[in-house]
């Protein structure tokens, strides 16, 4: 095998759809801004945690998938930044709910018993709802607060993922815990 | 200004995306970060100032976003799919990043020497000498291989 054909296997050629629009709304300033307004709302009136905050919102839900119920899209984003860190909505057919996740993770989920665990980033979910907090264990035994958030109303869920980038990628547990502190889920890794 | 910019990305996606993927090292941040980066090039359109050409300052912001969404993904090591039960190996961790986003622009992009050094903001000279070594190393690595 020569470097060519190596290379051209690695990322093999293909006809690409161009999507100049996506690239002109990502362009524009605006969105972004109200998000951030948004935050700073809620900060302000709510007292929300300075690490992420949580704003109902009504967007245009651009990537969601077409499952997705778009009218009412939740939006977690981190207030510092105004970086959006992960978009909730119903599914239109009131089974379970849609995700996205920055960048590109996106999905539908029917509700279940099982609590899903996916990584990396860290992020999953669970239809229990004794969960209220987690953690997740590095191999060095070193322990890293999760976000954990229930959404209420049609989506009904909790979500549960890393927060901030401080959480390693490599982990050896990841406990997720009820209001009294017993263990309601426990995932362990080998490496 | 702007229409120049759609112009180039409609006719060169494929490079562009085929570039970003490898950079990135995963196809959908690849595929982001080339959207990222023309809403960049959009955004700052002003500041290009016509000092090199446009495509080499466009290709320059491509591939700073791949080169952002590989280090905020720490995306996996790219693998090209199996064939015949065998996934072909490309050596790329023996290559240092300079000399793979070299390669990566010759090969997937057909870029010359004096193009990849205005994208890189390199020289020529340094482009050839790279492009050498890396090939040396690929092709003595595949040997080995096979």
């Amino acid at each position: 095998m020569t470097e060519f054909t190596a290379l051209e296997e690695l990322v093999p050629a293909r006809d690409e759809e161009p999507d100049w629009e996506d690239v002109l709304r990502r362009a524009r300033p605006a969105r972004r801004i109200r998000l951030v307004v948004a935050v700073l709302v809620a900060v302000a009136v709510f007292g929300v945690a300075p690490a992420l905050a949580v704003v109902l919102f009504r967007d245009h839900g651009l990537g969601f998938p077409p499952a997705a119920d778009k009218s009412n899209i939740v939006v977690i984003l981190a207030p510092q930044t105004g970086r959006i860190l992960l978009e909730v909505a119903p599914r239109k057919d009131g089974n379970g709910f849609c995700f996205r996740i920055k960048p590109l993770r996106a999905g539908c989920v029917p509700r279940s018993k099982e609590t899903v665990l996916m990584r990396p980033p860290l992020f999953g979910w669970s239809f229990d709802p004794r969960i209220v907090s987690g953690t997740a264990t590095a191999p060095s035994g070193k322990t890293f607060p999760l976000f954990v958030r229930h959404f209420g109303g049609r989506i009904d869920a909790t979500i549960y993922m890393a927060r901030g980038r401080l959480v390693p990628r490599l982990l050896k547990s990841v406990v997720l815990r009820d209001a009294s502190g017993n263990v309601v889920s426990r995932f362990a890794f080998k490496h | 200004m702007l229409e120049e910019l759609e112009a180039f990305y409609r006719t060169h996606l494929a490079e562009l995306r085929r570039v970003a993927t490898a950079i990135a090292g995963d196809r959908e941040l690849g595929c982001d970060a080339v959207q990222e980066a023309f809403a960049r090039a959009v955004r700052k359109r002003r500041s290009f100032r016509g000092e090199g050409t446009l495509e080499a300052w466009v290709w320059r912001i491509v591939v700073n976003a791949a080169r952002d969404a590989r280090r905020g993904q720490r995306a996996a090591v790219l693998e090209a799919p199996a064939e015949n039960g065998h996934a072909p190996v490309v050596p790329l961790d023996l290559l240092s990043e300079r000399q793979r986003e070299i390669v990566f622009l010759h090969y997937y992009a057909d870029l010359d020497y004096a193009a990849i050094a205005d994208a890189l903001e390199i020289s020529p000279g340094t482009v050839g000498a790279t492009l050498t070594a890396a090939r040396r190393t690929l092709r003595d690595a595949l040997e080995e291989v096979s």
